[in-house]
């Protein structure tokens, strides 16, 4: 299971990657299922733990621009608030 | 070879430069266009050298760093953001044709606001007069021909309090004086990448304060299905494939900087000014322009009454001294210098210059006239 939080760009992908891991919260940068963008292609960062961790410290910075999916173990995507 | 054209672009780079540029030619792919493991070095390359930017100029987020061709790009991109036919734009009189030929071309008002060369009171003064009638202000922070460092910090204060949007053209000042983009509260500030910042040729950065009018517009990688160009940036502005070699360079050029220290660069080419000044201050028929340290960089110009500036640049060229003569693209500097007639021959120096290169010039000039 991962956490994926959608970003308008590449480049906001990466700083909010780049601030995760400042505070040791690994997260990647991965190019979002198409699906689940709807203006086309989309990045984002996914993350396994330490979520509710990730997601406040990425408000503080105004980093959360896009939707926030979680992918079960079976690969499937729900939004979640 | 002595090479003294450094204004034009710095040909000797550190090292790691040109090292960057090769890895990541043989080991980078297209940021934003995959995930996989080439493309994503490439973004990380990309992203590093925003970061590395935003540090450097004081720019609070890095996606307001966009990455051009060079100079003349992000001015074309900001004027082309802020120009109609008819705008009013208060221009210095040391700007480079990268300027007034694309207010010229978007058909804008332009009055120049100027002085003697290093008279920055009397820049700013004309400044002062000149600020109620415009709409719009780009000024250049040093003159490519003369080295006059204009006092960018106060016109920007002026245009604050005037509420009058400013463009600032940083190629003569990225790498070597402090551009501080909050401090300067500018709408855009255009840099080449391949002078002060020591990135290879083909790039260069434009900082912006929000999303404006593209000037290209193409793939971004991302919002694939909109039909036009993302409102954010920096993909708004970046269609196309990134030049990752290239940026790869500037990122290791930009580090070169902030570990060397742009007081430290500027203290070493404005001394190399003095020195040559001091040098040819004897020599017959020679003007050279300066001031004393005074509001003048690493860039000097002289002429001679002896010998026509494109001789003089020829003898050199022959004895291996790279320098520029002519006019520098800048006709507005020499108007305002009164050599539009004859042009300059224009000595710009850079760290990896050196006093006994400077001796050997000048001991050449010495010896032609």
């Amino acid at each position: 299971m991962q956490y994926l939080i959608m970003c308008r760009s590449m480049t906001y992908a990466q700083r909010s990657a780049a601030l995760l891991e400042r505070s040791g919260i690994f997260a990647r940068v991965v190019k979002a299922p198409l699906g689940l963008s709807s203006n086309g292609c989309g990045y984002g960062v996914a993350l396994s733990r330490r979520f509710d961790e990730a997601r406040e410290l990425l408000k503080r910075y105004n980093l959360i621009s896009g939707k926030i999916f979680f992918r079960d173990d079976e690969g499937e995507y729900r939004e979640i608030n | 070879m002595i090479y003294f054209d450094n204004a034009a672009t710095s040909m000797i780079k550190p090292l790691a430069v040109s090292r960057a540029v090769l890895k990541a030619m043989q080991t980078m792919a297209s940021p934003g266009r995959g995930a996989h493991e080439p493309a994503m070095r490439g973004a990380k390359v990309v992203f590093d050298c925003r970061m590395e930017a935003a540090e450097l100029f004081n720019v609070p987020d890095a996606e307001q760093i966009v990455f051009t061709m060079n100079a003349t790009h992000g001015l074309n991109i900001g004027i082309n953001s802020m120009v109609r036919r008819g705008t009013r734009v208060l221009v210095s009189g040391y700007e480079h044709n990268s300027v007034t030929r694309p207010l010229a071309f978007m058909g804008a008002d332009i009055h120049v606001a100027s002085s003697a060369p290093f008279d920055s009171a009397g820049i700013l003064e004309s400044f002062k007069k000149e600020l109620p009638w415009a709409e719009l202000v780009v000024c250049t922070h040093v003159s490519n021909v003369f080295g006059f460092i204009l006092p960018i910090y106060e016109i920007a204060e002026l245009c604050r309090r005037q509420g009058v949007p400013l463009i600032v053209d940083a190629s003569q000042s990225a790498g070597t004086l402090e551009v501080d983009y909050s401090r300067l509260g500018a709408e855009f500030i255009a840099m080449p990448g391949h002078k002060g910042l020591f990135g290879p040729q083909g790039t260069g950065l434009l900082i912006c304060a929000r999303p404006c009018l593209p000037l290209i517009s193409g793939g971004s990688g991302t919002d694939s299905i909109v039909q036009h160009m993302p409102e954010y940036l920096p993909d708004r502005l970046e269609a196309g494939t990134h030049n990752v070699c290239g940026i790869a360079g500037l990122l290791e050029g930009i580090r070169y900087v902030r570990d060397k220290g742009i007081k430290n660069i500027f203290e070493h080419e404005t001394e190399l000014v003095k020195s040559m000044t001091e040098s040819l201050s004897q020599v017959e028929g020679l003007e050279i322009f300066t001031n004393g340290r005074r509001f003048q960089s690493g860039v000097l110009s002289l002429r001679s009454s002896k010998l026509s500036c494109e001789d003089m640049a020829a003898a050199l060229s022959e004895r291996g001294i790279c320098v520029r003569t002519g006019l520098h693209c800048a006709p507005y500097a020499h108007r305002s210098a009164g050599t539009l007639e004859t042009g300059t021959v224009r000595f710009s120096f850079s760290p990896f210059n050196t006093e006994e290169e400077v001796d050997a010039c000048c001991q050449f000039i010495k010896d032609l006239l």
